[in-house]
């Protein structure tokens, strides 16, 4: 009987915590979801006011019925055990320089004197720095950038003085597109490249601890500044500068036209000069037949041109002694010079071909319309010797005697001037060694060709 | 020979319990990081030191004897730091401001929070402040006093410069380990 009045009691009180545990109360509610509408939350600002601290808590439901609630903190305290908190319409807070800032304290809600719910919290770990103030922008037009530039009540602070600052940007017509940068100074620089220009910008900042001691949450925002950007930099250039700028494109650009179009005639040339073809420059000596050049073997079509005929070919003797009486004083120094100078740098053809003088008209080219090219056109015949008269000019110095008379006609003697305009005399170049005589040119001053005039027939 | 195991048996541990106390430490020092020292109670004892500045360092005549009995030696830091924490409270009582008062309950109250210590020191009367003898005048008693207030001063600027240092040393050995 004892043992089951035993067993019937434990089994009663059992049933009696179990039923305590779980919140069972007698008018059917749960008082875990009466805790629950109880939950708070609390932050804290050190030397909000002088050296007094600041304790702020509310209610995180808005709905809770705080008419007789209150709330208490115990520990961490100095000088007292515990302080009761101030109400002011739905936050309760606490002023005071009692906090001792180091270790837990417990904040509890009561009501009618008993404590509803509590719940262990260090002040140092909820801090909310104030709000940055003071916000301003100024534009540097030297360096294209903007300085941001904000003020702290922490700087003067003893205990919270390291904050991380937020500063948040925007353009006023992007309502929500804010952008963000963190920093722990209180100067920011933004570059006017990274901004539209001719916008206005609103920016804003705010803080949180940043410290490895005190922690906590982020501060209000600060009140938002408003500034414009500028405009481009293009309508503003210095007039000066924009004129020089033109004028220096349009230079260059001339330039660039001058030096396509005169590119092959006159500046390769001179800058990248052609080597001296023979074959072209012996063609360029022969002028070319005009056209309307009738070649004819019809005797009759040469009945104009004066021809004599050729009976042979003078000895050598015979015509260096020709030339020794008569031509030397005839000749002036330059032709003298000119000559002297020919024979060195020239070759005697070993061809020869006989012209008699008379035979040169220079008033009347074109009568010569035969062809005969040998009796017209000097330059064609000096361009039909061939490469071996060169090195006749090498065995010695060559006796440049004038002009000779390759006729029949030996008496003959030449006028003092030799009006030709073109033409060739050569003699017999049979005795060895004796130089012969050429004439090229219409002119004296055409009397030998020299390496010269290949690159001025190109 | 009998009288020799005596000797041993009681003799020897009771010197073992007697010495066991002084070797070993019933402090446990929580803020060897030194973040709750550096935050937050350097700066009630720099508070302090600037507040007594016109107080010279060696206005003690004769070296006290609280420094003689203890000191911030090897293995004693936290040893003297309870009872440097301690004395700071007798100071209270000399209600120079209210802000003074503060952090000097800062100072001590957060040091022994941080040491934890089990010690249980018997309660002895703490010497008195101040206090000048009634049987000689008012003006003699002010003097005296002022005198009084002069030299408690200036021990509790010792004391504090000595809770800097022993800190400081805590902190350098516990980086050092």
């Amino acid at each position: 009987m004892t043992i089951l009045s035993i067993a019937f009691g434990t089994v009663f009180y059992l049933l009696q915590v179990v039923s305590g545990e779980s919140g069972y109360a007698q008018n059917g509610d749960f008082e875990d979801a009466e805790l629950d509408d109880y939950s708070f939350s609390c932050y804290s600002q050190l030397e909000v006011d002088g050296s007094q601290h600041l304790l702020s808590c509310a209610f995180e439901d808005p709905d809770v019925n705080s008419t007789n609630l209150e709330f208490e903190i115990c520990g961490a305290l100095l000088e007292v055990n515990c302080l009761n908190f101030s109400k002011l319409q739905e936050t309760y807070f606490v002023k005071t320089k009692k906090f001792l800032l180091i270790g837990d304290s417990k904040i509890c809600v009561k009501l009618g004197g008993k404590h509803i719910t509590c719940r262990k919290m260090n002040i140092v770990k909820r801090v909310k720095p104030e709000a940055p103030f003071d916000i301003r922008v100024i534009y540097r037009e030297e360096a294209n950038d903007f300085v941001v530039t904000f003020n702290t009540s922490h700087l003067q602070k003893k205990y919270v003085k390291d904050l991380m600052h937020e500063v948040a940007y925007r353009q006023e017509k992007n309502e929500n597109d804010w952008m963000h940068v963190n920093l722990s100074s209180t100067k920011l620089t933004l570059l006017q490249r990274k901004l539209q220009p001719d916008a206005m910008y609103e920016i804003k900042v705010r803080s949180i601890p940043n410290t490895n001691y005190f922690e906590g949450i982020w501060s209000e925002w600060s009140p938002s500044f408003h500034f414009r950007t500028p405009e481009t930099t293009i309508g503003e250039m210095d007039p000066v500068l924009l004129i020089i700028s033109i004028v220096s494109f349009f230079s260059v650009a001339l330039m660039v036209i001058l030096a396509c179009v005169l590119w092959k005639k006159r500046i390769k040339p001179i800058v990248w000069p052609s080597l001296p073809d023979h074959k072209k420059t012996l063609e360029q000596l022969c002028k070319k037949p005009k056209k309307n050049l009738n070649v004819s073997f019809n005797p009759e079509s040469f009945l104009d041109c004066q021809i004599h005929k050729v009976d042979g070919i003078q000895a050598k003797d015979e015509a260096e002694g020709f030339l020794q009486d008569t031509f030397p004083p005839q000749l002036d120094d330059s032709e003298k010079q000119r000559l002297g100078g020919g024979v060195q740098g020239h070759n005697w053809p070993s061809q020869h071909e006989v012209i008699t003088p008379k035979t040169f008209r220079g008033d009347s080219p074109l009568g010569c319309l035969a062809g005969n090219v040998s009796v017209c056109d000097a330059p064609v015949l000096a361009s039909s010797r061939s490469p071996d008269c060169r090195e006749g000019g090498e065995n010695g110095p060559q006796v440049y005697q004038g002009l000779l008379l390759g006729t029949g006609t030996t008496n003959s003697t030449l006028p003092p001037s030799f009006p030709f305009q073109s033409g060739i005399l050569t003699l017999n170049p049979a005795v060895q060694g004796q130089p012969l005589l050429t004439y090229l040119g219409s002119s004296q001053e055409e009397a030998y060709v020299t390496m010269s005039s290949f690159y001025q027939n190109q | 020979m009998f009288h020799v195991s005596f000797r041993y048996i009681f003799g020897i541990p009771p010197l073992i319990l007697v010495l066991l106390p002084v070797a070993s430490s019933d402090c446990d020092i929580e803020g060897k990081d030194g973040k709750e020292y550096q935050n937050v109670l350097m700066i009630s004892i720099d508070e302090l030191l600037d507040s007594m500045i016109e107080i010279d360092s060696n206005c003690l005549n004769n070296e006290s004897n609280f420094f003689k009995k203890h000191s911030c030696d090897d293995n004693k830091e936290p040893m003297f730091l309870y009872r440097a924490a301690r004395k700071l409270k007798q100071f209270l009582k000399m209600n120079i401001s209210e802000d003074f008062n503060l952090h000097l309950s800062r100072v001590s109250q957060g040091t022994l929070k941080l040491l934890n210590c089990t010690i249980k020191v018997k309660g002895r009367k703490p010497p008195s402040l101040g206090e000048a003898q009634p049987t000689k005048n008012l003006e003699e008693n002010k003097s005296l006093k002022e005198h009084k207030k002069q030299n408690d001063l200036c021990f509790l600027k010792i004391l504090l410069q000595k809770i800097k240092t022993c800190w400081n040393k805590i902190l350098r050995d516990a980086k050092e380990h």
